[in-house]
Parts: C-alpha cells; structure tokens; sequence
C-alpha cells in the first residue's frame, strides 16, 4: 500500500479530514453550549440536525428554494424551535440534581423525532442534488468538492459569530458566567431562564445549520442521526466541554483520524479506532486538548 | 412485619406467573411471548438499577455485556467446549455471566478508577461501540454481520423458556435486594450519596464501584445466553443492538430507579406498550413511546413507584 503514497495522496486525505470534520465541529458546539449551562448531554442533537436537513430538502424539492438560499428559514425556525424545546421540556428537568431525567427527555425526544421524520419521509436515503453538487476546485490536484467547501465556510463564519456573541454581548457574558457556574451566576442577578433558553436556541441554532451543510453534502436518513450525535460528543471531549473553537477544532481531529484510519486500516474499522482515541483522551486528559487558564476563557 | 409480607406476595406472584403454563398455551399465546420477554426485560434492567440506581454510576454499554453473553454461548455450543449438553444448560449459563464479567473487570478498573459522572457514561458508550465493530469484523470467528447459527432442531417448546425466564427474573432480583440488604449493599449506596465522603469512612470506593459493574454484567450476560437460546441466530443487529442498552434505562426510570420493585412494574408496563404497539399501530408506535417517555419524565421524575409513594402521602 505503501507505493501509492504520494505527497498529493496525503494532502488529499488531510483536506478530506478538515473537510469531514467541520460538520462534527459545529454540531459539537451546540452540545457544548449546552452542556456547559445546563449539564445536559444533548443526544437529540444528531436527530434534529437530520430534522433541519429534511426541512431544506423540502423547501427545495417542493419550492425549489436553493438549499444556502433556505438558512434564512432553517435559521429562524431553528431558532424558535430551540426555544420552544426548552421551555416546554427541559425548563424543569434543568434545575434538578439528577441529570438522568434532562438525558432521558433528550433520549425520547431522539425517539420522537427520529420515527416522526420515518413516517414523514420514509426511511429511504434522501440527498439534494443542485447544479453545483458536483462541482469541484482542483488546486495543486487536489479534490475540493464546492458544497464542502461551503460548509467549511458556514461552519468558520457560525462558530466565529457565536464567539463574539458569547464575548462581545452581555448576554453572552452571562451565558459563559452560568457555565462556568451556575450558581454565583444566579446570585449576580443572571436569570438562569434567560441563558438556558439563549443557550439552547442558539444550540439548536447551530444544528439548523449544520442541517444545512448535511443536506448539501451526504445522502441522510431518519437513523443517520443518532450516530452523528455520538460523533459531537467525541469532538467535543477532544475540545473540551464549553470551548468554542476546541470544539470545532475538536471536529476537525475526529474528521482527520477517520479519514486516515479508514484509508490505512480499513473503513469499518475507522470508527474504532475514533471510539478508542476518545476512550484513551478521556483517561488521560478529560479535560479536552485546548483548555486554556479559567481568567481568559 | 412488612418484610414478612412482601415476601409473602412476591412468593403468590411467582407461584401464580409460574402456573401460567398450565392454564395457556404457551406456543401459540402471545400474552405468554409478552411475559416471556417481560423476564428478560427484569433480568437486564435489574443489573442496570443495581449500577446506576444504587450504585449511581450511568453505565451506558449494557447491550455489549447483553451481547458478550448470547456470543458466548453460541461460541461454546459450536465450538463444543464443556462437553454438556448446550441447550438450557446452567454450565453454558454460568460461563455466558461469567464472560462479561471478565469484560466488566477489565474496563472497569480504568474507566471507574479515572472518570467520573457523565464522562463514565460516554466512556462506556465508547467502549460499547467498539465491541460492535470488533464482533462485526470478527473474521471467521463471530462470521461478521451474519453472525452464528445455533441448531434450531433441538427447540420444543416455548414452555422451558417461560419457567427459566422467570427463574432468572426471580434470582436477578432476589441477588439485588440480598445484595443491597448486605454491608457491600451499604458501601454502595454510601458511594452513590456522597463518594469522598465513603472513602472517608473507609470505603475501598474503586473495589465497590468494579464490584457493581460486575454484578449488572452477570446479570446481562445470564439474560444474554437465554435469549441465545430463543434466537438461535447471533448476529450484531440482534443481540448488540442499542435497544438491549436503552430499553433497560428506560425501564428502570420508568419504574422507579434504585428501588427494588420499579424494574419489575417499568418491565411490564414497558413491554406491554411496545407490544402491543407493534400489534396495533406498526409504524406510529415507537413516535407514542418517545412521547410517552417525555411525558413520564416531566411530570412524574421518580417513575411509577414513586407516583404510588406520592398518591399515598398526599391521602
């Protein structure tokens, strides 16, 4: 195996991974804002990502809205969606020491959302394909499809935007108070509502997004979602939990180990290899790989 | 007083469950399927209540110890190891519990030792998932996605099914609640209210934690072996399917977790919705059990025995 690789080959596999792994990435800061809140493992972040991937593929099939024109609904519906999640379900579950019952409305809401989008679109593999879905940039022989490209992109710009949100806007500062903790937050005049919802929207936000990207990219199914959930919270265990860019950094070495793994060790073989990475850094340094000091976070 | 009771009513119950042949004909009924996994159902569940219900640690890979057992007992039979007699047979049983735990040992004295709270949980998940892919390319040995076929020409009757299902229904809960009831059961519940707190009284925490782990995986891997005997066809999709690994949390927080009758009520009231779901409503069902499980959680946290508890205190 070892004759056929070039110096095109590895760069190839090495854009691949950063390519693969954004889509991790962005998913992974949404389970980080909240979890870092609110101490809730999100597992209903994959499904809703597929969810937002179906409503674009909607808008395109049944109005023929452009699949990047859509954000501008993806986004907002996201958005109010995120709210609504909170305060009809977690509002309760949020406040409570056992954090077991917040995980299991997370694990039914999966189960909800999973099986309504069986019934709605059935189970059949869906993709969108537009007039530049098989459009690629070959720089230095390199294969950069657009569409990827694009969720590269999408992903920079959201993570950026959140970024300066969370430092630059007071409630910002309010959400990186609560998380860091909750309760000299509260005794500071921060209402713990308020973050929870900004938190969460903003959360379910990134998943609209991401929705996007996937709707682009892959062929997606109703089940493709749990998976992808599984996939965040590895990146984000690589970031570190409440880390903005380690999460999308996070993504991105998830994306790079699978796509080296799958091409030296074998396909199946890739998410292994992922599962057993992530078991060795949460033995050895579980609190993620780009923490910095608690002042300037 | 009351303890003599409830060991007199769970005596009738059994009794009763146990009659049940008699009176159906267990072949054909599908109320007696339904009872048949219910057992099954207590089984694994009751290993899951006594780590993360009483023990308070989430272990998240249930399905793989659920797994290890029904391979192992495939593996025996078709290997032809113990020179017994494979089908319903306690040797195999005991090695299928066996086999997990060895698993349990080996993972737990790492992940317990190092990782806490939510980071066990993803570690165990990590850990389940890797199981998958190992018996997935497991080459010539587990025979990949095809998984092993076991003789089906032995099967009879679905009558020595029922009664072992129940025995073991019986035995996993009798070994949590004399577990529970003894000083190791003490030290675990120390544990679960306040871990620093039981190091400080003296409590090897790491020994009770792996002491735990072990005993749910026993109890997985026994329940395991028997539904190795039902299947008679091992493949990942069926026995390490994340069901194996939800269905028994679901159970034991719809019950009532770290208590010793919610396994029991959560296994029955469980089972029954999803059967009956997939009799009448095939497809909506499983859209109304993820609606069901959100309702119970926000309105009644402490499961059915607790709603019990609640009605009575409030009368």
């Amino acid at each position: 195996m070892l004759e056929y690789l070039t110096f095109g080959l590895i760069t190839q596999l090495f854009v691949n991974g950063i390519l693969f792994g954004t889509m991790y990435g962005i998913a992974a800061i949404g389970l980080s804002l909240i979890f870092g809140t609110m101490r809730i493992i999100f597992l209903a972040q994959g499904a809703m990502i597929v969810f937002f991937a179906y409503i674009s593929y909607w808008l395109f099939t049944l109005l023929g809205v452009d699949p990047y024109l859509s954000l501008i609904f993806v986004v907002p519906l996201s958005l109010l969606l995120g709210s609504g999640f909170y305060s009809s379900l977690f509002k309760e579950a949020a406040a409570l020491e056992d954090k077991n019952i917040s995980l299991l409305i997370a694990i039914g809401l999966m189960f909800l959302v999973e099986n309504l989008m069986t019934v709605v679109w059935t189970a059949n593999p869906r993709s969108i394909l537009t007039t530049y879905s098989s459009f690629v940039f070959r720089p230095i022989g390199i294969i950069i499809p657009f569409t990827r490209l694009i969720a590269l992109l999408m992903a920079v710009l959201s993570a950026s935007g959140v970024l300066l949100f969370l430092k630059k806007t007071l409630i910002g500062m309010a959400v990186r108070a609560a998380s860091e903790d909750m309760e000299s937050a509260t005794l500071m005049g921060i209402n713990p509502h308020w973050v929870n919802v900004v938190a969460f929207s903003i959360g379910i936000g990134l998943a609209g997004i991401a929705g996007v990207g996937l709707a682009t990219i892959y062929s997606f199914d109703p089940m493709y979602g749990f998976i992808f959930a599984i996939k965040a919270l590895i990146a984000l265990a690589f970031g570190g939990m409440g880390n903005v860019f380690g999460a999308l950094l996070g993504g991105i070495i998830l994306g790079l180990l699978e796509s080296w793994a799958s091409f030296f060790i074998g396909a199946g073989w890739a998410d292994a290899i992922s599962y057993a990475v992530f078991l060795i850094m949460l033995m050895l340094k579980p609190e993620g790989l780009f923490v910095r000091s608690v002042q300037t976070a | 007083m009351r303890e003599r009771r409830s060991i007199i009513i769970s005596a009738l119950v059994t009794i009763a469950f146990a009659g049940v042949p008699f009176f159906l004909n267990v072949d054909t009924s599908y109320f007696a399927y339904y009872l048949f996994l219910s057992f099954c159902h207590i089984v694994i569940a009751q290993g899951w209540n006594f780590v993360a219900g009483y023990t308070g640690q989430i272990s998240l890979c249930q399905n793989a110890f659920f797994g290890l057992g029904a391979y192992t007992t495939a593996l025996i039979w078709l290997h032809d190891v113990t020179k017994t007699g494979y089908y319903f047979d306690p040797v195999v049983m005991v090695l299928s519990g066996l086999v997990p735990v060895i698993l349990a040992v080996i993972i737990g004295i790492p992940l317990l030792s190092r990782l806490r709270g939510d980071y066990f949980a993803l570690g165990t998940l990590g850990v389940q998932f890797i199981i998958q892919v190992l018996f997935l390319k497991g080459g010539a040995f587990t025979r990949g996605a095809d998984g092993l076929h076991l003789p089906s020409t032995v099967f009879e009757s679905m009558k020595p099914y029922y009664w072992t299902g129940l025995f073991l229904a019986l035995f996993a809960t009798a070994v949590v609640y004399f577990l529970i009831k003894s000083r190791a059961g003490l030290a675990l519940r120390a544990i679960r209210e306040d871990e620093i707190s039981a190091a400080a009284h003296g409590i090897h925490v790491l020994k009770y934690k792996i002491f735990a782990f072990a005993v749910g995986a026993f109890l997985a891997g026994i329940c395991g072996s028997l539904y190795a005997w039902y299947l008679f066809h091992i493949n990942p999709d069926s026995v390490l399917n994340l069901n194996w690994l939800f269905y028994p949390i679901l159970i034991c927080v719809l019950g009532g977790n770290g208590t010793i009758t919610g396994p029991i009520i959560g296994a029955f009231f469980i089972t029954a919705l999803f059967s009956l779901g997939t009799v009448y409503m095939a497809q909506t069902h499983p859209i109304l059990s993820g609606a069901l499980i959100i309702f119970v959680m926000k309105f009644m946290p402490t499961g059915l025995v607790g709603l019990k508890d609640r009605i009575l205190s409030r009368g």
